[in-house]
């Protein structure tokens, strides 16, 4: 294995940001209380400044004046396949790059784009974990990181929308596939379409309730972009285009995102810039849509259906990342009748433990269930009964924390909570 | 390579708990992994799905969309639920014997 692959790749990175999150770390040490990693573990190995530091030895190595002439004299190291090695659990199995450590750095040290710099060069050597590799090798060849093909993708959305039919009591509701011109065109995931449908009916319930012209696609049904966690732009970039090309070929106005936190990051905040192009259609996420709904009168809500106590998990990638924590609880204001924060919440909430595709690497399973430790302390600490969190990601790392450590709770989809609220036309009457 | 020992069965897992080795699958297996799903017994109902679902992969090395699944074992997407509390997925491909499945789950 050439290593110095890797080394060239973050050659052709440096520029003048990254370059200042490897200058100026001034080694103070506030990340480390920031870091659900650490928080769980309370093992300095787990502090955001030793993780960045494992690439700023390669950095000071290669290309600052003394890391070359004395690297022992200010800690540079050469990047060897031992190294690498370990490098590889630093970037891939210890860090989520949710980026909670960025916003509490004096200096504002950006670890996320460190860690996630590090994986690309791991990429460029080949070492991307298998189970991650596969999702996103799959993505390529099959348009979806799950495989499913076009015609299970049909059959699929005809049997929802019998169950659709059902749900609202009109055998004249639909699920528009491929609909040109029509507003929104609703992105799902895979996950969605194969194994769990119920958020999926719960957000064809709300459109319906708001009389949405909307569709889906049969080409491109996948709001995920797994490569953003891998590290392999190129990939990233190329599914990002089909979306993109999927989106304009139906002549839609609005591109919305499934509830996934880095879908949605990959299209809205990264996607222009990997393609060099502004889009003719507005990217959005679910919840905005459904805050829109329930803001403006358009869907009526009655928080007396959900009764038991509600909290609300801020996906990083919606919330930190993405700018997106009053609209949910906006909404969630009026659909439930007891809500309660769990603090730190917003901006600075506590990573769940499943993101930057943790939850697709099954060799560090163990640890990100312990370092979802820190998220059920919280959690419970509400006494809430449900947990509502608008990504599917999210989501399955909170089933799994609440089978571990025996939460009593149930984790439900944003659309859920709000579709079991829902008044349906023709049952205002009745309230 | 973890391991995991239900009632002196001692099975090689991977991180996320599933068997390394789906060929070895057998119903003492399917017992034992119950177990870590949060399901006690395996009813006839159980049975049903997951035997189902371990056809369907051995015919086709995948597991099936949960339209089939509902559709083919006459459950409802909500009975399912109810039998496999963590989900199709994680909770009836795991008893089923099938490795982990690809994305986010």
């Amino acid at each position: 294995m050439s290593t110095q692959k890797a080394v060239d790749f973050l050659k052709g990175r440096l520029n003048k940001k990254l370059i200042a999150s490897l200058e100026v770390c001034a080694h103070c040490g506030i990340c480390k209380d920031s870091c659900h990693y650490y928080r769980a573990s309370q093992d300095p190995v787990h502090t955001p400044a030793y993780k960045a530091e494992k690439l700023r030895k390669i950095y000071r190595r290669y290309f600052t004046p003394t890391g070359k002439l004395f690297p022992g004299l200010v800690g540079a190291r050469d990047f060897d396949e031992e190294y690498a090695r370990e490098l590889k659990d630093i970037a891939f199995g210890s860090c989520t790059m949710c980026r909670r450590c960025t916003i509490n750095c004096p200096m504002g040290i950006d670890t996320g784009l460190i860690v996630r710099t590090a994986r690309a060069m791991l990429a460029a050597i080949n070492m991307v974990p298998a189970s991650l590799k596969a999702g996103v090798d799959l993505t390529i060849e099959s348009g979806n990181n799950m495989g499913v093909t076009r015609e299970e993708f049909l059959e699929t959305i005809e049997w929802l929308e019998e169950q659709l039919q059902d749900e609202v009591g009109d055998s004249k509701a639909k699920i528009p596939v491929d609909k040109k011109g029509a507003r929104v065109l609703y992105m799902t995931i895979p996950l969605e379409v194969k194994v769990y449908p119920l958020s999926f009916i719960a957000l064809a319930k709300i459109f319906y309730a708001a009389g949405e012209d909307w569709t889906v696609s049969s080409k491109m049904f996948d709001a995920t972009n797994l490569a953003l966690f891998s590290g392999e732009d190129d990939l990233a970039r190329l599914h990002a285009q089909r979306l993109r090309d999927a989106t304009v070929e139906l002549g839609v106005k609005v591109l919305a995102m499934t509830e996934c936190g880095h879908g949605f990051r990959a299209m809205r905040w990264e996607a222009e810039n990997w393609l060099g192009e502004k889009f003719p259609f507005e990217v959005r996420h679910v919840v905005e849509l459904i805050h829109e709904y329930v803001t403006s009168g358009r869907i009526k809500l009655d928080p007396s259906r959900n009764t038991k106590p509600v909290t609300y998990h801020d996906p990083c990638n919606l919330a930190r990342n993405g700018g997106i924590y009053k609209e949910p609880r906006e909404i969630l204001a009026r659909a439930v009748s007891d809500f309660r924060e769990m603090s730190p919440s917003g901006v600075e909430n506590l990573c769940c433990g499943g993101g930057g595709g943790m939850l697709a690497m099954t060799d560090y399973a163990k640890s990100r269930i312990a370092a979802g430790k820190p998220k059920v302390d919280q959690i419970m600490a509400t006494e809430a009964k449900e947990v509502v969190a608008p990504c599917h990601n999210c989501m399955v790392q909170l089933q799994d924390l609440k089978k571990h450590y025996k939460m009593p709770v149930n984790i439900t989809a944003l659309s859920e909570i709000v579709a079991n609220a829902l008044v349906l036309p023709g049952e205002e009457k009745n309230n | 390579m973890p391991q995991i020992e239900i009632d002196g069965l001692v099975l090689n897992v991977d991180e996320d708990g599933f068997i390394e080795d789906p060929t070895i699958w057998n119903e003492e297996i399917a017992k034992a992994l119950a177990k870590t799903e949060g399901v006690t017994e395996l009813t006839e109902d159980h049975w049903k799905v997951v035997n189902y679902i371990r056809n369907y992969y051995l015919q086709y090395q995948i597991a099936p969309m949960i339209r089939k699944l509902c559709k083919d074992t006459g459950f409802s997407l909500k009975e399912i639920y109810e039998l496999f509390p963590s989900g199709p997925a994680k909770g009836a491909c795991k008893i089923a014997g099938l490795p982990k499945p690809t994305g986010c789950v």
